[in-house]
């Protein structure tokens, strides 16, 4: 109980602190709004040049609602990797590593406190704009549906992200494996085109990769939420979870033992 | 279970290094362009031993300086006694443990200050941190606001707990920083530079109430630092080290009287003086119309004499004694251990 207590309270802390400057956190979140509107012209531009309503089983209201969910869980994710990496470099880690925690648990409950209110806030601003450009979504009751994958993409995420951070134990600057790590989500990820847009052969092969798991899954059930999209959705996810904080748990225990600590 | 110390922890002894080392591959590049492309097709490394074969032993409850200049090793050696960092090769026991495979276990019993680093949240009161520290350290809440009840009257910082820890000076920062390291009770207190960058009051403050939990709570002490004046006022023994090797160890007492002896004085008068400041074994360093530097034996000429004869001279508005500098009496240390 003391051992989840003590995650728990990192993960509050940094909720506190997300809040330290509400303005430049709500100034931020204000971002989804034009995106929105850019995504809706572009759309509805390809839709009306295509002549469909439904292009593979999505309408234009679907896919305004499904990039609303995908940016929404893009854009409220914390730049874990960047992080790390800051602390090696600014020899900040020395205090991170001297606490009776576990380090990833540790990062994982700050990632989570960082998250929350961002995700929140856009989800608000990115639905009122979609609500105002196409109406209501189909199925409201698919946010709750997909409540459990988005939570599943942010676990995803933060994998993902520690593994390119740990990287920092070596190597110490991460950005241009987070650029690479952000160009795969964009095209494999389904963040700017839904994976469902794609031909045959690459939706499947995109589909199987984390990059997806971590976005198209989530938003797509938002949209459809049926119990076969609910139950792959949640299988690749947790396969992915479950591989992913294996290789994690591994390349913490190299990474310790190349660290150096920077600074006096 | 894991607040339980060492079963193998010797009750008298909380350091016990044998030759430790560490080594760090740096990336050589040279200048310009050409040197950077070179570097990427074929990168160069060269070894820097940033500890050398480090053997020393620390007393439960003991307060022991560990100093010497920038880079000579004392926060790589403080990070391998913590854990963060792996040894190249050596061995150290901190309380029974060894740290960098009982990173978790040792840190229940260990406080750390890094006095170039925060661990409190900056833009949060310093006491949310210490809540925080509380959970972290597996202490019940009520325990936990006892401690920082006496914590904050140790280190009279009850006015400061409360404010975004971004808003208070660094002195008073420092005073928080080092409360909140003491806050779980650890047995051995690491303290890697805690005043550096301070004023002399601000220094005063933390040195009484790192004392005074010395005495109180039996807390041993390893303080690093390159101010002479931390290691008078707190050490009873002192190691120096310099290019990541021990150059001098004893007791404090005898370091002052073997090379602690020259003291600075600097004095300030009122009015114009033209007093010769000439004195037996007084080595005058610069003569000014309002002022006068000097340098002087304290074995061969005592300080009240030194001071009389500059009162003389008129009144004095403003007098230093300083010690030299701990880099002159490195030099001085190494000298001797070369000859």
């Amino acid at each position: 109980m003391k051992t989840f207590s003590k995650y728990w309270s990192i993960f509050q802390i940094t909720l506190i602190n997300s809040l330290a400057y509400p303005g430049e956190l709500a100034g931020r979140s204000l971002m989804i709004i034009p995106f929105m509107w850019i995504f809706y012209q572009l759309w509805k531009v390809t839709f009306n040049a295509a002549g469909v309503d439904a292009m593979n089983g999505l309408t234009l209201h679907d896919t305004l609602w499904y990039l609303m969910l995908a940016e929404t869980i893009e854009l409220g994710r914390p730049p874990i990797a960047r992080t790390m990496s800051e602390n090696v470099k600014d020899g900040s880690i020395a205090y991170i590593l001297n606490k009776p925690y576990d380090f990833l648990l540790y990062q994982f409950s700050t990632a989570m406190g960082e998250t929350i209110f961002r995700a929140m806030l856009n989800a608000i601003f990115g639905g009122l704009t979609v609500l105002w450009l196409v109406g209501t979504p189909e199925h409201p009751e698919g946010f709750l549906i997909a409540l459990p994958a988005i939570l599943g993409a942010w676990v995803l995420h933060f994998c993902i992200n520690a593994m390119i951070g740990l990287s920092a134990f070596v190597v110490e600057d991460v950005s241009a494996f987070t650029w690479i790590y952000q160009k795969f989500s964009f095209i494999f990820g389904g963040m700017l085109i839904p994976l469902d847009f794609y031909p045959q052969w690459l939706q499947t092969f995109a589909k199987f990769l984390p990059f997806s798991s971590a976005i198209y899954g989530p938003a797509r059930l938002f949209v459809t939420p049926t119990t076969e999209i609910f139950i792959n959705v949640m299988t690749l996810q947790l396969g992915w979870i479950v591989v992913l904080t294996f290789l994690l748990t591994i390349a913490y225990r190299r990474g310790l033992t190349q660290l150096t600590v920077n600074g006096g | 279970m894991n607040k339980i110390l060492h079963p193998f922890y010797n009750i008298m002894t909380s350091i016990e290094v044998t030759n430790l080392q560490k080594t760090f591959q740096t990336k050589r590049k040279a200048a310009g362009l050409s040197g950077s492309l070179r570097a990427l097709i074929k990168p160069e490394y060269s070894s820097v031993e940033a500890v050398h074969s480090l053997s020393f032993k620390m007393e439960a409850g003991e307060l022991l300086g560990f100093i010497g200049p920038n880079g000579a090793g004392k926060s790589t050696t403080i990070k391998m006694l913590t854990g963060i960092l792996h040894p190249s090769s050596g061995a150290a026991k901190v309380l029974g443990y060894i740290p960098w495979i009982d990173r978790q276990k040792l840190a229940y019993h260990i406080g750390t200050v890094f006095g170039q680093r925060p661990q409190l949240w900056y833009h949060l009161p310093a006491m949310d941190t210490f809540m925080l520290f509380g959970k972290i350290y597996e202490l019940d809440d009520r325990e936990t606001k006892k401690r920082i009840e006496y914590l904050t009257e140790a280190f009279e910082i009850g006015d400061l707990l409360d404010v975004p820890v971004r808003k208070l000076s660094l002195g008073q920062r420092m005073r928080c920083e080092v409360a909140a390291s003491l806050l779980h009770r650890p047995k051995l207190l690491l303290l890697d530079e805690p005043s550096i960058g301070l004023d002399v009051v601000a220094k005063q403050h933390i040195r009484d109430a790192i004392r005074r939990m010395n005495q109180e709570e039996g807390v041993g002490v390893l303080l690093t630092s390159h101010d002479a004046g931390d290691l008078e006022a707190l050490c009873k023994r002192v190691i120096i080290v310099n290019h990541g090797q021990i150059v001098y160890e004893d007791k404090v007492s005898n370091l002052k009287r073997n090379f602690l002896t020259t003291k600075l004085v600097q004095v300030r008068y009122a009015l114009e003086v033209s007093k010769d400041f000439s004195i037996n074994g007084v080595e005058t360093l610069k003569v000014g119309h309002y002022g006068v530097k000097l340098k002087f034996d304290t074995t061969k000429t005592p300080v009240d004499s030194v001071i009389s004869h500059l009162s003389e001279a008129g009144d004095i508005m403003d007098i230093t004694i300083s010690d030299p500098p701990l880099e002159e009496v490195i030099s001085k240390i190494y000298q001797e251990a070369n000859a």
